[in-house]
């Protein structure tokens, strides 16, 4: 009689596979003690109905897991087409399945994943569009956040003003690409082919900010020294180092139009004697 | 967020009624057209982040009772809950103050992964064992009970040694938790297994039942020619789900009672008439005069 986690190991291994060699066959050096992993067959009831209601459980996880990645990377899919979609995404599925069941945390590694799968080398902006998505489906899916309240920024005296960073809100992302993957992903969502014939495939790099705002999700392409600017103070770099490092003329209107679009959530201004003050 | 806390109290408990799941498709015409459904459940997971989705659930929220239906907290898992998964659910419980909230028996992790199906257990004391732990753990981190559901299933574990009934029942008695009685997964699992339906519905704690599913399913037949019944939740509930719901009412009284649709997702209006469908038997049942909720 298996223990449980015998079992749910070896039903894993019927659904998706090995864990960690390609292929459907059990492996039983993967057995934690005596290499006699318990089959699953052998523990069934359903005798000679068991193997094909398995294949009831083995279709519904690979559907859901794929269907779930389909509706996350809806350019790519159109880009490569309904079957080359779903053989990746399987592949995909079975190398790296979700590490929670919250499944619109899934695909983080599918951008990556496509931009190595040899199948794929032909289209070199795949991986681009498909990072590009994911950023889009986490702006859509990020906590909410307060927006950040200037009175308090206002407050600070001068020597914490020197020292504040900020925290950007969960939906902002921002994205260096190679390929023009904005004017691609648009083109193609819209199924506009004389906007994508119009496309100069290494028309990059692009300078991306991907945000949550009251209509959905934007995507705007910024200057390399807007975005440079805008992703060093998204990552918590202190304003000073920021503005120490890439003297700017247009600082001054980038900061103020983070602050006003709420791009900003929270500041630090770290007290020097004590360590950082949270506000 | 302070402004809904007011009027959330106005809508705490399900009521006795027909109410609907309430799937993406529908969350634009639910939100314009407040349509009359007397109450609203969700799967929690689709709300675990922020933007529009928790705008829609807000809004629901202010207009009808809600229930937070969980569908990946894996309360079978050998492992143990996914600590972060069981936080969100708690976040969005403190948030919603639903008037129920449910989870499967059964499991979907596995070495820290998902497999995306509410997946059998073996039905043995380890599996209970490890079952109660989960839920006295869940209830613990939502500050209150928690309905199970029974699971539709396709497979049966040789070394099971616990009708899966007296195991949910064993459950509810062991940790206080209530059962969710899905009709048709009694139905459908029942035909996979030649189980007695009815056996099924009388050993279930009556006074534990809080809630009922409905939902639709498929006849397959498999390579070999037999038949297996799947839980698609795709269509209509089948006429033999309507005459067990009629037994679950006889047994359980008057329940709030939930029709669930999942795939090929229909105009609205159908749901409404699957929902009046299970208000009328509710109420004939009612007024049989032998609705025992003993």
């Amino acid at each position: 009689m298996p223990a449980l986690l015998e079992l749910q190991q070896a039903l894993r291994r019927q659904l998706l596979g090995d864990a960690s060699s390609p292929g459907d066959a059990p492996r039983h050096a993967d057995a934690p003690q005596s290499g006699d992993a318990p089959s699953l067959g052998d523990a069934l009831l359903a005798g000679e109905d068991s193997a094909l209601r398995l294949a009831i459980y083995r279709n519904t996880c690979l559907s859901a897991l794929v269907n779930a990645l389909r509706l996350s990377f809806p350019a790519v899919q159109r880009l490569v087409g309904a079957d080359f979609f779903e053989a990746a995404a399987r592949e995909f599925v079975r190398s790296s399945p979700p590490a929670s069941a919250y499944l619109n945390d899934y695909g983080a590694g599918f951008p990556g994943f496509l931009s190595q799968f040899p199948p794929a080398a032909g289209l070199a902006y795949l991986g681009d569009v498909a990072q590009l998505e994911w950023a889009v489906n986490r702006a859509l899916h990020a906590a909410d956040a307060q927006r950040l309240d200037l009175t308090r920024l206002a407050s600070l005296d001068e020597p914490a003003l020197s020292r504040v960073s900020f925290t950007a809100h969960p939906a902002l992302n921002l994205l260096r690409l190679e390929s023009p993957a904005d004017a691609i992903w648009r083109a193609v969502l819209d199924q506009n082919d004389a906007a994508m014939a119009a496309i100069d495939p290494a028309g990059g790099p692009v300078h991306l900010l991907i945000e949550r705002g009251a209509a959905g999700v934007q995507v705007r392409r910024l200057g390399a020294a807007a975005w440079d600017f805008t992703a060093r103070l998204c990552t918590g770099t202190p304003l000073y180092a920021v503005l120490a490092d890439g003297p700017h003329d247009d600082a001054d209107a980038w900061l103020a139009e983070h602050l006003s679009a709420g791009r900003l959530v929270q500041f630090h201004a770290p007290a020097p004697p004590c360590g950082e003050t949270r506000l | 967020m302070s402004g809904t806390v007011h009027q959330l109290s106005e809508h705490g408990l399900i009521p006795a009624a027909a109410g609907i799941g309430l799937r993406f498709a529908h969350h634009e015409f639910v939100v314009q057209a407040r349509p009359d459904v007397a109450w609203i459940e969700v799967h929690a997971e689709n709300y675990f982040g922020g933007g529009a989705a928790r705008q829609v659930l807000e809004r629901v929220r202010r207009d009808y009772p809600l229930s937070l239906h969980g569908v990946g907290l894996s309360l079978g898992s050998a492992e143990g809950l996914d600590g972060e998964h069981l936080r969100r659910l708690a976040g969005l419980v403190r948030g919603m103050e639903p008037g129920l909230v449910s989870e499967h028996l059964s499991w979907s992790v596995v070495g820290g992964e998902y497999l995306a199906d509410l997946l059998p257990l073996p039905m043995t004391e380890e599996a209970l064992d490890v079952v109660c732990r989960h839920v006295e753990q869940t209830q613990a981190a939502l500050q209150r009970r928690i309905l199970i559901e029974n699971p539709s299933t396709y497979l049966q574990f040789r070394h099971s040694t616990i009708p899966e009934w007296e195991f949910l029942a064993a459950v509810a008695q062991r940790t206080g938790c209530g059962v969710l009685c899905d009709v048709n997964n009694i139905f459908v699992s029942a035909s996979n297994h030649g189980w007695d339906a009815q056996r099924y519905l009388q050993a279930l704690p009556a006074a534990a039942v809080e809630e009922i599913h409905l939902a639709g399913h498929a006849l397959r037949v498999l390579d070999n020619g037999s038949t297996v019944r799947i839980d698609n939740h795709g269509g209509c509930v089948a006429a033999e789900v309507w005459a067990l719901y009629v037994q679950a009412l006889r047994r359980f009284g008057s329940k709030p009672t939930l029709i669930e649709w999942d795939t090929d997702i229909p105009a609205f209006e159908v749901l409404l008439d699957e929902a009046a469908q299970a208000a009328t038997l509710m109420r004939a049942v009612a007024a049989e005069g032998h609705a025992c909720a003993a």
